[in-house]
Order: C-alpha cells, then structure tokens, then sequence
C-alpha cells in the first residue's frame, strides 16, 4: 500500500469504477496491447506457451452447465492434467478458459476484482451487459499479444441475470473481444468442434432437446462431449480412467454456483458413459 | 502569518474547534463483535453511512459526504490493489489505517492553507474468533484509537463512533457492562439500538456524566424507531464464503427488537 502527501492518488471526480484502468495508473497490470503488431520474424519454434482446452457450456432444465476438461499442453507435452479451466468470477458468474492459461487466470483475477470493486464503490451490482462487456474489454486489451502468437484466450462466460427477469446468459467470445450471446450451447478450445457437432445434434435430433435435460442427462452429454473430443485431439484431457481424474462441471442458477462433486461425475460416467 | 510557530497552533485549534463544531450533530454508529461476526448499526437519516471495504473490512463514517467519499474511494482502491496483487488474506485493516489513511489524514489537517478531511471513521475486521476482531477509530487529523487493552481500559469488542467526545463515552460505558463477545445476534441488536439511542439522546444534552435511565432510553428508542429507519450491516465470522459484509434491511431487523 502506497502514500502521498495530502491527497490520495485518486481521479478527482471519484468516479474510479474501472478496476483495470487503476491497476494500469499503479503499474500492477501490463498496458493494453491492442496495435495489430504482427509477428516480425518467424514464429520461434524453440518455445511453446502453454495452453489448455476444449470447454462447453449450455443451458438445461436447471441453469447453465460449463464443463472443462482438465489437460494443460505446451506444444506436444502435456504440462498439467488438473488445470481449472472452469472459474468462478462471483456468486453468478463463470468464465471457463481456452488457451493460454497464464493470461486467462490472470483475466480471471482482473474481472472477479472488477466486480468487486464496481459493487464496493458505486454500491450497487454491476449488470449483466457490463459484466460481459467487462471481458470483452481485456480481451481486447490483449489483442496484441495474440497477434505476436501468444497469449489467446477465447473464453465462455455463463451468468444467472435476476433483471428484467430471471433467466440463465450464456456469451462465447472470439480472441479481439466480440462476444456472442449463446440461446443453447457454445464450445471453444482445440477441441471443440467435434463438440459443437455432438451438441447440434443432441439439440436437434437427441431424446430431448438440451433445454429439457436433467441434471444427471446433462453431466452425461457432458462427459461423452468432451470424451468425443478428446479422442481426436491430443490437447483436450476428456475422462482419466486409470487416473479417475474427471472433467470440471459446475452449475450457474438462481441459487448461485454449484460445483458438481467428483463422485457424483464419476457415477454418471459409470453408468452412461464408460 | 503562520510562519510564527504561535501562530500555527492557533491556527490548527481554531481547525478543531471548527471541524468538531461541523461534527457535533452526526448520529452516532455502534460495531459490536458477537458469536457469528460483527454488527454495524445507526438509526437512519437518509444518507448511507455504513460501507464495504473489503471481504472481512466495513467501515461507518460520519461528516462531510465529499470528504466521505473521497477516504471511502482511497480505502476501496488500496485494499482492492493488494487484494489482487497479493491475496484477500494480506490485506490488513491495521496497515491500512496506520501506513496509509492516518498518515494522509494527519497532513491534510495540519497543513493550514488545503482543506482538512471533515470526517470521523470507524473501522472493523472480522477475525476468525471474537478475540482477533480489530476496531480503528480514525479521526479527522489522523489520531487512531483502537480496541486493544491498554493501561487504562481492557479490550473491548466493539467501537462506537459519535459526534461528541461526551456522546460517544456514555455509548462506550453502556456497552462495556452490558455487551459480550460471545452474545447472540439478538441480544447484539438490542444493545446496538440501545447504545445509539443513548447516544443520540446525549448529543442535545450537556454535560451529562451519568448514563440515562433504561425506561427513558427505550422509550426514546420506541420514538427514534416510529419515524427512521435502521441502518445496519453484518461482517460474518463464516469463514465459508470470502465475502463476509451483508448488509441488512430495517425490516428484518425490526422482527428482533425487544419492545
């Protein structure tokens, strides 16, 4: 914590609502890069970041389920195979991760601060539109580091709206920042096209659409989406069996978040999957 | 004119003088540590004088809503800051006061030419057990009370906040044999309303040393409470969530009060 003389460094109308911006004017969060800088020379293959990837989310009976698998890769060599990719932001709200993690958590951190701190000092919550428009905002902010080849994240943001009527949002994003309002289901990361196929198909021509499912019908499309996924491509994580490790599901509603335990996962996938 | 060292001195009574004059009125604000947390309580006027700082951190203030507003802002902004770069668990209310808000505070007021802060705060963190909650009284020239024992009070928890010195004593001495750390929700509550009906009531009086009878301080409560509202605000002790501040509406608090 800093000190100056008299004053308190601070915008003398005291309307300091965006967090961001105050880290920047303190040096404690890197300048927005946004100037499309190409990559001067060729991309060097002697260092790779280290990403991870496929997530989905879509809307069922009760809420909004966001799913991630739990591999981290840089290049062919997998890094981690516990990685949350699936974050909580507030009460209500997810952000689930593809990409560079280093700079995804690192926006997870900025946005979960910047709701805070927009409620603590203008005493009131933020809205929906701001928040989504809030990751949007760092995306672009981040856009030039994209184009140098590192550092993309395309994140899913879920969220339980209580005005003008309660109901689950569900937004994709793409790496400058556009972002997209979802009505059943979104997927990104390496993984996620074979997903969006599964999830097309589930909505369209599977027993019941996806806005009907239960729970437990829900976690196991789930499951067999990111298991689908996993089998063509190598940087999505899809279900350790000999690990038991499984992917990370949580659940936006009215109530707030739910955090699916892993044996309940692993019951579903027991018996509808394996 | 101020060069001259007397000269000075006088110039920063006559500071006090005013800035306790502009004081003088505010409605008191009680904190009370209990079982599950802490409470923060003032009988409403129509300004909000209870605020979030941080995820353990509130504070309650009373004087001029600028300069409220701006030390509200700078405690926000720097307990936010080292929130994010470090973690919600080093963000500390003890540092916060004494490294950053007194040290401000105390030059603004002695430098005679600028504005001084026209406000008087009251701070609290929630500890994990009644025993580590801290209670900061800052005041407009940067003095710092705290709840801690010294040579002549014990540790107490809870801090009241007042526009006079007497106000504020009698508050303090109510609470002192009538509040206990480890009392339930309900009973804080009513020693919260208690204390700010004593309180008030001192503040039109003069020298009064002796607390006021109960029948007069409930019956003066039964008034305040016919045409205000309550304004009160939690910081629970639940470790489960991080966010610990809820504020809480006058209409649940009335169900509670022992009338």
């Amino acid at each position: 914590m800093e000190r100056s003389p008299v004053a308190f460094d601070q915008n003398p109308s005291g309307a300091a609502a965006d967090f961001p911006a105050l880290l920047r004017r303190k040096g404690l969060l890197a300048p927005a890069v946004i100037s499309p800088m190409p990559q001067a020379v060729a991309p060097q293959k002697t260092w790779q970041p280290t990403e991870a990837t496929t997530i989905l989310a879509f809307k069922f009976s009760c809420g909004v389920l966001v799913a991630g698998d739990r591999r981290a890769t840089a290049g062919n060599t997998v890094v981690y195979d516990r990685a949350d990719k699936v974050l909580e932001i507030d009460r209500h709200s997810i952000m689930a991760i593809a990409g560079v993690p280093a700079t995804a958590w690192e926006m997870a951190r900025v946005l979960e601060h910047s709701f805070q701190f927009f409620r603590r000092t203008q005493l009131q919550e933020m809205s929906v539109d701001g928040k989504v428009r809030a990751l949007s905002k760092l995306l672009r902010d981040n856009f030039g580091f994209v184009m140098q080849g590192v550092g993309v994240v395309v994140p899913i943001f879920a969220t339980y709206d209580s005005h003008p009527k309660p109901e689950a949002r569900l937004y994709f994003y793409d790496a400058m920042g556009a972002q997209f309002e979802a009505t059943d289901y979104a997927a990104t990361g390496s993984g996620s096209p074979a997903v969006r196929g599964i999830l097309y198909y589930e909505n369209n021509w599977g027993a019941k659409p996806l806005h009907k499912l239960s729970e437990d019908e829900a976690v196991s499309i789930a499951l067999r989406a990111l298991d689908t996924a996993a089998e063509s491509d190598t940087s999505t994580g899809g279900v350790d069996r000999s690990g038991k490790i499984y992917p990370l599901i949580k659940i936006v509603s009215g109530e707030g978040i739910a955090t699916l335990q892993e044996d309940k996962i692993a019951a579903v996938f027991k018996e509808t999957v394996a | 004119m101020i060069e001259e060292p007397y000269r000075w001195v006088e110039a920063i009574a006559n500071r006090r003088e005013y800035i306790e004059a502009q004081l003088a009125p505010g409605s008191p604000i009680a904190a009370l540590g209990y079982r599950d947390g802490i409470l923060f309580l003032t009988v409403g006027q129509t300004r909000q004088k209870i605020f979030e700082i941080y995820d353990r951190v509130a504070m309650g203030a009373i004087g001029h809503p600028g300069d409220i507003e701006r030390l509200r802002m700078a405690a926000i902004e720097l307990a936010s800051t080292e929130g994010f770069t470090r973690s919600a668990a080093d963000v500390s209310l003890r540092r916060l006061v004494y490294y950053s808000l007194s040290p401000v505070m105390k030059s603004a007021f002695e430098h005679v030419y600028g504005p001084p802060y026209l406000a008087r705060m009251l701070f609290a963190e929630v500890g994990e057990h009644p025993s580590e909650d801290l209670f900061l009284r800052v005041e407009y020239d940067g003095e710092i009370a705290t709840n801690g024992a010294t040579y002549v009070q014990a540790r107490q928890d809870f801090a009241v906040l007042s526009g006079t010195r007497q106000s504020r004593e009698l508050m303090e001495a109510f609470l002192k044999t009538q509040h206990a750390p480890d009392a339930s929700f309900d009973a804080t509550l009513n020693s919260a309303l208690e204390a700010w009906s004593i309180g008030h009531m001192s503040l039109h009086t003069t020298d009064t040393h002796e607390l006021p009878q109960r029948a007069a301080v409930l019956k003066y409560r039964h008034d305040q409470l016919a045409n205000s509202g309550i304004e009160a605000a939690l910081l629970e002790r639940d470790a489960s969530t991080a966010i610990r501040y809820r504020s809480l509406s006058d209409k649940e608090l009335r169900l509670l009060i022992n009338d």
